[in-house]
């Protein structure tokens, strides 16, 4: 078996998929493909697959990536248009490749935050954010599983690389790169802070976008 | 998908059951269709997605020409809260559009308890909750599924009920629908026309009168509607529409499988249950096709486990045959197959190690009740030693786990019978300590009761429940007496029981409860998160109606049922006779036996015999 990637996008319904059904959907992909693919051990066996970084639920993506199992010398070249057809509405499989780096090399990942406001973006709201966002430290509470009190304390500035700001009518356009993991940060966490640290610049809705997945060096990952 | 849509999604639990675009659901363009159908299913998105019926209309509509069948399901309260506030009505999966400007809308009635759910859809629909008050303009709704077997409850709500198996009677409504629009029909002649189609009930065409005690007197049709109108079934389940190309939702609900249907009606004729009466005859699926389908089903979903489904399965004759001849596809395949429904007499060695193939589950009998006479009574047929044959099979298969299901308050119980079921749950255990070849991880027994509810068109249909206090009594008795570690005993609260047993049985006066019900909030009321008996009972008293009168209550033979005007085939003459044999605890034999004469073969055409 040979270790195969593909890289994927997940818009309109397909967004409202969750990580774990997204794993199943993909499962049940292969099988309806016809492709042959590796499948793990054990009881209950089923199509071996891992994606690399859970994306939220309502977020669109145009790099998500998904490793799996091949035979040796299996002919890649039909996995992309097998398995499109074989998946729900809203998720095309845009390549397959071999050789993918480790995962622990993608560290940072590039997201189009749109926040969106009805009554038109509020006069001096971007000024804010980024007032906020340059900050040398700003640490804020964050929910976590792992810690006793239920919450732990985290400084958002060193996780953000960059934030690129486009004002539009109705909205603001944050271009942000962000760290991918260990500790990784959420933009809705992002979004968050600036909610509680500038409520009048608070958005009615904000789409999250994820564009690119970035090695150390900023160069996309794959 | 708009911006509001995309808001909410944003703000509620799991909104992927809200989205549709799941792999084989059916887009076409409206452009390109005339007639649009909601297949409305009045609980969440995970139940109805897991109901087969559900599944074979969907198909079956969207195969018609110019139809095009979308599916709709309760929103949970965070999406309905969501969608009243931002003023979005209710919608098809499929296309997102609003079905109040459907054509036709449909809901699959499976339990009493949803009934508020299905005025709640209609309410969120925008679309009038009574017949009376939906214009010209306005979509027929209609209405099946079992309990549409006793339609009254409802009747004030629903244009048209289909009565019994809907693969062909749908087809001739929707072409009697295009009918009409296209001949400029009014809406009173299409419900007239309708009234004419075997197996479709018109409730408007029918007047409820009461005697001064309550009692109905008499359901008169209106001129030119049918003293009885008889379910439909598909003569040849081998012909019948099989939905192999199905949806795979990108959510997990709660059947999450493919489900093979492998026979309809059932041999048995348990006197309390409905399904055994209203399904009848039975007709079988070939083993061969079953295989193909099987297999097929499998490919298309890439499911990896797939269930056979009737209310018997070990009564299916070819069952071994047929599990080898699916085994032999899934095991390489890796697919796992699961068998509901086996009956403790004849739940074989060769079966069993056929399930040890795949995986193991738990292993679930009812023998319904405590005492050899009272499942006699009700004609259940499994002896003592035909369910210690079963378990021994299990335990000896490496089984260390048996649920064991019963019913309290069946008629004739006393509390000997009750405490039969704590005997019999004793023996299974101690049989266990006999026979398990490894004890290491202990035993565990699983005793569960419900509330016996009688329903109509059985021989049970003229009983009263026993009231909720005395079911309540009966629980402490059996708990009191059966407090082994190994033996888990868990009972259904009696509350729900008591207006499923209202629902059941009750007349058209009761959707006036409903819809106050429902106005106080009821909905959801098969949740323990939205039940709420006192509203219930409030609205009961606000109508100048006891709920007793309708649950509780012994029927006289010369009593008029509300569901008089529906046949299911099987003849009240037949029932009444069962229930007879019932009091004396009299066997009835099964259908292989001897024909019984129930009634339910005149459905049959002619040539064909039940269970060929």
């Amino acid at each position: 078996m040979s270790e195969e990637r593909i890289q994927f996008v997940k818009t309109g319904r397909a967004r409202y998929i969750s990580h774990l059904d997204l794993m199943r959907t993909f499962q049940r992909a292969f099988l309806r493909s016809g492709l042959q693919v590796r499948h793990t051990e054990g009881f209950n066996p089923h199509a071996y697959v891992s994606i690399a970084l859970p994306l939220s639920v309502g977020y669109s993506s145009q790099c998500e990536i998904l490793e799996f199992g091949l035979p040796e010398g299996a002919d890649r070249s039909q996995v992309p248009e097998r398995l499109t057809r074989a998946l729900p509405e809203g998720i095309t499989v845009t390549r397959c490749y071999g050789g993918g780096r480790p995962v622990r090399e993608l560290c940072w990942v590039n997201y189009i935050i749109t926040l969106e406001y009805d009554a038109g973006a509020p006069v001096g709201a971007e000024n804010a954010i980024r007032a906020l966002l340059s900050r040398e430290s700003l640490v804020v509470t964050k929910k976590s599983k792992k810690a006793k009190s239920g919450q732990v304390q985290v400084d958002l500035i060193p996780l953000i690389h960059k934030v690129d700001y486009e004002g539009r009518r109705d909205a603001i356009v944050l271009d942000v790169v962000l760290r991918a993991q260990n500790p990784g940060l959420n933009p809705a966490l992002l979004v968050e802070t600036i909610r509680n640290h500038w409520p009048e610049a608070a958005p009615d809705y904000v789409s999250y976008h994820r564009k690119q997945v970035l090695d150390k060096d900023f160069r996309p990952f794959f | 998908m708009d911006r509001t849509m995309e808001a909410i999604l944003s703000r509620v639990q799991k909104p992927a059951r809200y989205t549709g675009g799941e792999y084989n659901a059916v887009v076409k363009d409206p452009k390109r269709v005339d007639t649009r159908v909601a297949m409305c299913f009045p609980d969440t998105y995970e139940i109805g997605m897991s109901n087969l019926g559900v599944r074979i209309l969907y198909g079956l509509m969207n195969e018609l020409p110019g139809v095009w069948c979308e599916r709709v399901f309760a929103p949970w309260g965070d999406m309905e809260e969501e969608m009243r506030r931002e003023g979005l009505p209710l919608y098809g999966l499929e296309s997102g559009d609003p079905i109040s400007g459907f054509d036709i809308i449909g809901f699959s009635l499976g339990y009493e308890m949803a009934y508020t759910n299905v005025l709640n859809m209609l309410d969120l629909a925008g679309v009038p909750l009574r017949s009376a008050d939906r214009d010209e303009d306005a979509p027929l709704v209609i209405a099946g599924g079992t309990c549409a077997y006793n339609p009254e409850p409802l009747a004030p709500f629903v244009d048209i009920f289909s009565l019994g198996e809907g693969e062909e009677v749908t087809v001739e409504l929707i072409r009697l629908y295009q009918r009409a629009r296209r001949e400029g029909w009014s809406r009173q002649d299409l419900l007239a026309a309708a009234a004419g189609v075997p197996g479709l009930y018109v409730p408007s065409l029918y007047t409820a009168v009461y005697h001064e005690d309550g009692t109905v007197a008499a359901i008169e049709p209106k001129e030119g509607a049918p003293e009885l109108v008889t379910k439909r079934i598909v003569q040849d389940l081998d012909k019948a529409y099989f939905p192999v190309k199905t949806i795979v939702p990108s959510t997990e609900i709660v059947h999450d499988r493919v489900m093979l249907e492998v026979f309809r009606g059932c041999i048995r004729g348990c006197r309390f249950c409905q399904a055994g009466y209203a399904y009848r005859p039975v007709r079988a699926r070939s083993p061969k096709l079953l295989v193909e389908q099987g297999i097929a089903a499998c490919k298309d979903s890439g499911y990896q486990e797939m269930t056979l489904s009737s209310l018997s399965t070990s009564d299916y004759r070819p069952l071994e045959g047929l599990c080898d001849g699916l085994l032999e596809w899934c095991e390489p395949n890796k697919v796992s197959l699961s068998l509901p429904s086996l009956r403790a007499d004849n739940f074989s060695m060769g079966l069993m190690q056929r399930l040890q193939h795949v995986r193991k589950s738990g292993l679930t009998f009812a023998p319904e009740a405590g005492t050899q006479r009272l499942r006699d009574a009700i004609n259940k047929n499994v002896t003592e030693a035909d369910l210690m044959n079963s378990c021994r099979t299990a335990f000896l298969g490496g089984w260390n786990t048996v649920k064991l299901y019963f019913m309290l308050g069946l008629p004739t119980e006393t509390d000997e019978d009750v405490l039969g079921i704590a005997d019999l749950a004793k023996k299974v255990l101690q049989l266990w300590r006999e026979t398990a070849p490894d004890k290491r991880r202990g035993c565990r027994i699983t005793v569960s009761t419900a509330c016996f509810v009688p329903k109509p068109h059985t021989a049970f249909q003229w009983e009263g429940q026993v009231t909720r206090e005395e079911y309540l009594r009966r629980v402490k008795l059996l708990r009191d007496n059966m407090r082994e570690k190994s033996i888990v005993y868990h009972w259904h609260d009696p509350d729900t029981s008591f207006l499923e047993a209202v629902f059941a049985r009750g007349d058209r006066r009761l959707a006036d409860v409903i819809e106050t019900a429902w106005r106080e909030g009821a909905k959801f009321d098969s949740w323990s998160e939205y039940f709420d008996l006192e509203r219930w009972l409030r609205a009961f008293a606000s109508r100048g109606l006891d709920p007793a009168f309708y649950a509780n209550r012994v029927r006289s033979r010369e009593e008029v049922l509300p569901w008089s005007r529906i046949s299911t085939g099987v003849t009240p003459a037949f029932l009444w006779r069962e229930r007879e044999r019932a009091y004396e605890a009299v066997i009835t034999p099964d259908c292989r036996k001897q024909c019984t004469g129930c009634g339910a073969n005149h459905l049959l055409e002619k040539g064909r015999v039940c269970d060929e």
